[in-house]
């Protein structure tokens, strides 16, 4: 079957004073339908950037220079603004990191529902009512708060109604970006059961943006792992978390405490990712590389080394022997 | 790596000079402002240079005819009033007490502001609640009537006019150090500063009023374009200090001698002129140092 | 109402202190504070009822418990030149003053705010480059010097406006609302309130200017787009409210602060309101009327002064409703 979202070589740029910054740059992978996908990366990477560009709304200094995005059949790259307007929170919508403004503060959070029910699902205002209330049930918030303002809402109940009002037009496709991050753990919880829940019962899929593997681990079907603008790895969140390819993913794996293995010390990946004004040529991540050798100097391609499970990396093959070395922190140490 | 000045045996040049011209370069608005204040200034200073006559002088054209309205020309570039003075000569010197004014009531706006809006931050208690409740009876005072029953009073003077601004406009600029002083209190420096015994006036004056000196200049930018337009008005309405040679007398003048209806354009649209343009520049000027005072506000 | 309640009882404060402070100012000054209520001109009953009321002859502290009481009961003593109570001047003058302040403010916001929405629209172009440097030179220009222009072009000059006074010359009307409302009246208002407006539209405009555009960097807006509403939708609904909250003080505001700085405009176009009362009677040394109408003009900068303050509160859902989980 069609993935539901097909992206190829996507490329994002920001104009900013000091030159071109390629905040996305070249970045491939599929949602198929009644996914969740994990968008996985450090900050920079390029997933926030991606997520927005997705939806179609940037700042006016950002636009897509290369690439398709197949959504449904159609290329949203290349869409008109009106054709765009119409797939806008009906078949495709964005739920924002937990940031106070992300409600009109002016506004009852019941007003911002029927805005969207009546403006853009054509509901007469009784049935955009009765839906509200049915959209807070589903997402586990009384229907008496409707009448409250955002700032009476605590920020998981700011995350659940912004959840309920995305899915208000019942899309095909939910966009989140970093909707657990400003969360405290328990609440982090609570939300990300929300949303599998709704994802078990109403079928659509989901994009996670998220800098926490964690939190991948916890909700996602599948991962997609970024780094400096590029997609390192995908596959099922299993087999990448598992029996990851790329020395990147191997790495991260290590940078997360395992309660089962306790006393075991962390290990960072020492040194930044490179600048995107002028990223260096060749594979992005071999300066920090362990397994780092000549053919590195030229950029790796995204191959299917196992069904299903993409990685950009000229030694994906080895990854069976490279992984329990990767383990290792003295691997890790310069 | 050794600097070519060392070398040289030359102290280096401050890196000050050349970081305030980088400043003035990028940034047009306080440029054109301080520009502005630069013509005038000089304009004041060599103001027996620049004036053709002197401005108080009745003028006449042949033997007993007082020179009235004359157009402009050659030898009045604007004109005379309708007493036969030199309305030009007059521009010229009213510089002076624009600018007197101007500065030194913005100087006390800020000096008082910032002392009350240091002292009532840093102390709190009923230091703060006291000036606080002093500010808003201030702030209930309708500014341009105060001064007239003031200046009706006592004398009318430059003096009193300078006073009773200082003495409307401090609370603004209290209010705002006050809320600068608040959050600089709670900073790791001055807590340090607490605990080595450093007495308050120490603190308040040597710690944090350098910190708060960028804004008050700010405010004090401003306060001078307030100071001036108070003058004028003072002035127009017949309060101000009848034997100075001001913009606001002079559009008084104009206004009680029927320029209006004669339309002696010459005669009163300059005054006002001038004054925007003093006014204006103090609100370049504030405007283009919020850059540099407080650049992470994006604009 | 615990808010409502503490706003009044800060403003009867102030009110309080600024009477004691006219009190103290008319009463301290250098001379003979006796001659500051009473003229020559006076006859010897008036005189000695004066003297009486005032208690002018009793010690300091007597002379001002009789003056609040005196205030408290809206007796604000007897004009020297005019001869008849003050509170009857000053009522006489005062529809005069609100009808040139509300309307000058109400253009000037109006006009403020919808191009001030606009120019936050218009970042970047020719029309931003000409608009703020204009609006910053009506702020720098003297309100007189402004209307002194436009009275020479519009009035004498194209002869359109009349130059002076609210009604023409001997002109009866049945009632101060029928006074107010007439077309002589209106006639006569429009110079010196399009003067003020021109004045104070600045204010309003480089407010609403500079809300909107933090307002439009807000995530909400964000959202609004991503949620496909219309542009109509985002700037009229979400944005303008958000950035309509600082305005709407600013003009309770500048409605108190331009009672008392309509003095000039009144006596530029000679407009009979409480500016121009307080002016002559300055001027003329008649210290009760003087005393009365700077009482007057700045009982109404307190009140909306407090109103400014709990029309914010009310406005904005984060201060009047408080956080509840």
């Amino acid at each position: 079957m069609e993935p539901l979202l097909q992206v190829r070589d996507l490329a994002v740029h920001y104009r900013t004073a000091a030159g071109q910054v390629r905040a996305v740059d070249g970045a491939s992978f599929d949602v198929p339908a009644g996914s969740i996908v994990g968008l996985v990366g450090e900050s920079g990477c390029g997933k926030s950037t991606l997520g927005r560009a997705l939806m179609g709304v940037m700042p006016r200094t950002a636009a897509i220079v290369a690439g398709r995005a197949v959504f449904e059949g159609r290329d949203l790259v290349t869409l008109s603004p009106a054709e765009h307007r119409k797939l806008l929170w009906r078949r495709m919508s964005f739920v924002p990191q937990t940031a106070m403004n992300a409600l009109d503060p002016v506004q009852r959070v019941g007003n911002q529902i029927l805005e969207v029910l009546t403006e853009r699902g054509g509901l007469a205002k009784g049935a955009a009512a009765k839906r509200a209330e049915e959209l807070f049930a589903l997402v586990g918030l009384d229907a008496g708060r409707l009448r409250d303002w955002p700032h009476q809402f605590s920020g998981g109940m700011r995350q659940r109604a912004s959840i309920a009002i995305a899915l208000a037009l019942e899309p095909a496709l939910l966009i989140a970006d970093e909707p657990v991050t400003a969360l405290d753990v328990i609440v982090q919880r609570q939300v990300l059961d929300v949303m599998r829940a709704l994802q078990a019962r109403l079928g659509l899929a989901m994009i996670l943006v998220t800098h926490d593997v964690a939190v991948v681990a916890y909700a996602c079907d599948r991962v997609v792992v970024m780094y400096a603008g590029r997609v390192v790895e995908s596959g099922p969140v299993r087999a990448v978390l598992e029996a990851p390819l790329h020395p990147y993913t191997m790495g991260l794996m290590n940078a997360f405490p395992d309660l089962e293995r306790a006393g075991g010390d962390l290990v960072p990946i020492e040194g930044a990712p490179p600048s995107l004004l002028n990223p260096p040529s060749g594979c992005r991540f071999a300066p920090r590389c362990p397994f780092v050798e000549a053919r590195c100097a030229a950029d790796p391609v995204l191959v299917e080394e196992s069904p299903d499970h993409h990685a950009a990396c000229w030694r994906t093959s080895e990854a069976p022997l490279l992984r329990p070395r990767a383990a290792e922190a003295v691997t890790w140490s310069r | 790596m050794q600097s070519a000045s060392a070398v040289s045996g030359h102290p280096a040049k401050p890196g000050a000079v050349r970081r305030a011209w980088g400043f003035l370069r990028s940034q047009p608005f306080a440029f054109v402002g301080i520009a502005i204040y630069l013509l005038f200034a000089l304009v004041a200073i060599f103001a027996d240079q620049v004036a053709t006559h002197d401005p108080r002088q009745i003028l006449f054209s042949g033997t007993f005819r007082v020179a009235r309205y004359l157009p402009p020309s050659m030898t009045h570039f604007l004109g005379t009033t309708a007493g036969g003075r030199d309305v030009f000569s007059q521009l010229v010197y009213g510089t002076r007490s624009a600018l007197t004014v101007g500065v030194t009531a913005a100087f006390c706006v800020v000096v008082l502001g910032t002392l009350f809006g240091l002292l009532s931050g840093y102390l709190g208690g009923w230091v703060d609640r006291l000036v606080m409740r002093i500010a808003d009876v201030v702030i209930g005072l309708p500014f341009l009537p105060f001064v007239l029953v003031i200046s009706a009073l006592t004398r009318p003077s430059t003096t009193t006019l300078v006073a009773s601004v200082a003495l409307l406009l401090w609370p603004n600029t209290a209010r705002v150090i006050r809320s600068q002083v608040l959050s600089l209190r709670e900073r790791g420096w001055v807590e340090a500063a607490r605990v080595t015994g450093c007495s308050p006036t120490r603190i308040i004056f040597v710690h944090i009023a350098p910190q708060v000196a960028p804004l008050a200049a700010l405010y004090g930018s401003i306060a001078v374009g307030w100071a001036i337009l108070t003058e004028a008005s003072a002035s127009f309405l017949g309060f101000g200090d009848p034997s100075a040679i001001s913009w606001g007398l002079m559009l008084q003048d104009a206004f009680n001698n029927q320029a209006l209806s004669r339309g002696v354009w010459a005669w009163f649209i300059p005054p006002g002129l001038c004054i925007v343009l003093l006014v204006l520049a103090g609100f370049l000027i504030s405007r283009g140092s919020e850059k540099l005072l407080f650049p992470k506000l994006g604009d | 109402m615990k808010r409502v309640l503490g706003r009044l009882g800060h403003a009867l404060f102030v009110l309080w202190a600024i009477a004691s402070l006219t009190f103290l100012l008319f009463r301290l000054m250098p001379g003979d504070p006796t001659l500051n209520f009473l003229s020559e001109s006076f006859s010897d009953e008036m005189r000695l009822a004066l003297l009486n009321a005032f208690g002018l002859d009793k010690p300091l502290h007597e002379q001002y418990l009789l003056y609040m009481w005196s205030l408290l009961q809206g007796d604000f003593g007897v004009s020297f030149l005019q001869k008849r109570p003050v509170l009857d001047i000053l009522l006489e003058a005062l529809p005069n003053t609100a009808a040139l302040t509300v309307s000058a403010l109400v253009v000037a916001y109006a006009f403020g705010i919808i191009a001030g929405a606009y120019l936050a629209f218009a970042r970047g172009t020719v029309v931003e480059g000409i608009a703020i440097p204009a609006a910053l030179i009506t702020r720098a220009a003297p309100e007189f010097w402004l209307g002194m222009i436009l009275l020479a072009w519009l009035s004498f000059g194209l002869g359109i406006f009349p130059a002076s006074g609210a009604n023409v010359a001997g002109s009866e009307f049945t009632s101060e609302w029928a006074r107010l409302t007439s077309a002589d009246f209106l006639w006569h208002l429009v110079l010196p309130a399009l003067t003020l407006a021109l004045y104070l539209q600045g204010l309003p405009l480089l407010l609403m200017r500079a809300t909107m555009l933090e307002v439009l960097n807000d995530e909400f807006i964000v959202m609004a787009r991503m949620k496909g509403l219309s542009r109509w939708a985002i700037v009229m609904r979400h944005a303008a409210r958000n950035a309509l909250l600082p305005v709407a003080t600013a003009f309770a505001l500048g409605l108190g602060q331009s009672f008392g700085g309509n003095v000039v405009i009144e006596t530029v176009f000679s407009w009979p309101g409480l500016g121009r009362v307080l002016v002559s009677a300055v001027q003329g040394a008649d210290y009760p009327l003087a005393q009365g109408a700077f009482i007057m003009i700045a009982g109404v900068l307190v009140l909306m002064n407090m109103v400014a303050d709990l029309l914010y509160a009310w406005l904005d859902p984060r201060v009047s409703v408080g956080a509840k989980r």
